[in-house]
């Protein structure tokens, strides 16, 4: 693995199984406590969600992730995060990653807008004093200066998104994944996320953005896989 | 060790997930915090009626309410500590899914913010000490080796079946059950020091027993710890957490695809 990619995918493959039950494999992890074990078989009921994709990105790449509903988009933002392990394959991640699978994950209801930036700044790697320092940047970015100590129960579903948004872009993480945010807010703040993505991608982030719009991927990203069956393909420009 | 080293790298995270347990809890209460000691104060009034008053029970030297209080108090910890680890993990399915963390934070809040209870409680034992005149030797000092026993068993369990309770949810629905049992099994509202040894012997299974007994024998009777059975439990402690927490670490890995 060498350093000059931000991100690397080696042939990495992903098995999922489709029944609800998983008997079977707590038993082999406990069965497996003290050894370890590769599977590459697949048994009655597993599939494989990722098949073989190898991706290398440098520093400063932002890729789009195009593809139809399960073919495997989150599946790799998941893996390049670590919420889920290959189960074959390799990944190399040089950098702090800011997953954001989805936008506002982890606010708590109960908490105000502006003690939820605090608990969602630390979940992406944030540290505390950092957000402190970064935090009117962050109430600026989202535009809720009225409503920020108010609970987010009572937020709509556009405030909540652009609070989880700009939490995210305003971190100092060097990877942003961001899974399908952008159609969900209105043409506005959308046009605002744009800029600020091309404004990370001056600074030298890694962006990956995984969208069913080819055409916001088109405006924003250098370049866009396709993912479809399990696979990923560049697609011709 | 590697629970420890995992927890100082995300302690960040960790600070704010403690702090967040505790504002949650106490928002929109009147008394908020007062709650801490109220539970097991209740608890403690309770006992002294009935053991006292009404069956005519004489366990310590000392008044009773403190006896039952300071039984109490590691007591509340443990089952407070086992109520909010065992669902954490599943209650926050939204997190696991979309974000990377090391996954023990979650439970290790849930104890946190009972440990940061247990201290409030253990302020007003110390009050009534005072009031009462219990005299306090140095002996009392064996007071902290204890704590940091009740800290390690909890977690080690906590952990386990908080990990175990991701895959069979049938945890969560036995907790109850177990906590009630497992109170009965301790000797928060008994001594063991009258009954037989086979019967001492059979309550020492659970590590508790050693903790809340030893708590009062330190603290309220000035007496010392049998260095044997301290370093016995030590030793069984020390397996219990290396053993559950690389169960715990091992099967974290899956918890994202399982839950």
């Amino acid at each position: 693995m060498s350093s000059e990619y931000a991100l690397e995918l080696c042939g990495v493959w992903k098995k999922y199984s489709i029944s609800e039950f998983f008997h079977r494999s707590v038993r082999e992890e406990i069965v497996g406590l003290f050894k370890h074990k590769t599977g590459d078989a697949l048994s009655k009921d597993e599939f494989w969600a990722l098949k073989d994709v190898n991706l290398a990105l440098k520093r400063g790449d932002v890729v789009g992730l195009y593809g139809a509903n399960g073919a495997g988009k989150t599946t790799i933002l998941k893996i390049i995060s670590s919420i889920t392990y290959p189960t074959l394959g390799s990944v190399a991640v040089n950098g702090t990653v800011a997953p954001l699978i989805e936008v506002g994950a982890g606010f708590h209801p109960d908490l105000t807008g502006r003690e939820n930036i605090y608990v969602n700044g630390t979940i992406i790697g944030m540290e505390i004093k950092d957000i402190r320092a970064r935090m009117p940047g962050i109430i600026a970015f989202s535009e809720l200066e009225g409503f920020i100590d108010m609970p987010v129960k009572k937020y709509s579903s556009g405030m909540y998104l652009r609070l989880g948004f700009a939490v995210a872009v305003n971190s100092s993480a060097e990877i942003l994944l961001f899974d399908e945010i952008l159609s969900v807010s209105d043409v506005d703040f959308q046009n605002k996320c744009i800029n600020k993505i091309r404004e990370l991608k001056q600074d030298n982030r890694t962006i990956i953005m995984v969208s069913h719009n080819l055409n916001l991927l088109r405006e924003t990203a250098d370049s866009i896989y396709l993912i479809k069956d399990s696979t990923a393909v560049l697609m011709p420009w | 060790m590697d629970i420890i080293r995992r927890v100082i790298r995300y302690r960040q995270l960790f600070i704010v997930l403690v702090w967040r347990e505790f504002a949650v809890r106490y928002r929109y209460t009147i008394i908020g915090v007062m709650w801490a000691g109220l539970q097991p104060l209740s608890m403690m009034l309770l006992f002294t009626f009935i053991f006292t008053y009404i069956m005519k029970l004489h366990v310590s030297s000392y008044p009773s309410f403190i006896f039952y209080f300071a039984g109490l108090i590691p007591w509340t910890f443990f089952a407070h500590s086992l109520n909010a680890s065992i669902p954490s993990l599943t209650n926050h399915y939204q997190l696991i899914t979309k974000i990377y963390f090391p996954r023990e934070l979650l439970p290790l809040a849930g104890i946190t913010a009972a440990l940061l209870d247990f201290f409030i409680c253990a302020v007003i034992l110390f009050v009534f000490i005072l009031i009462y005149r219990i005299p306090l030797t140095w002996n009392a000092l064996w007071l902290f080796p204890l704590i940091v026993l009740l800290v390690v068993f909890t977690t080690s369990v906590s952990l386990f079946l908080a990990g175990l309770n991701v895959y069979y949810r049938d945890v969560r629905l036995a907790s109850n059950f177990l906590i009630q049992l497992w109170f009965f099994m301790s000797p928060v509202m008994y001594s063991v020091d009258s009954l037989s040894t086979k019967m001492k012997l059979l309550l020492f299974l659970n590590p508790l027993t050693f903790i809340i007994e030893n708590t009062r024998r330190v603290l309220l009777e000035g007496r010392g710890i049998v260095l044997w059975q301290m370093a016995f439990v030590c030793v069984v402690i020390t397996i219990f957490y290396v053993v559950l927490s690389r169960f715990f670490i091992k099967i974290e890995r899956a918890f994202a695809d399982v839950i």
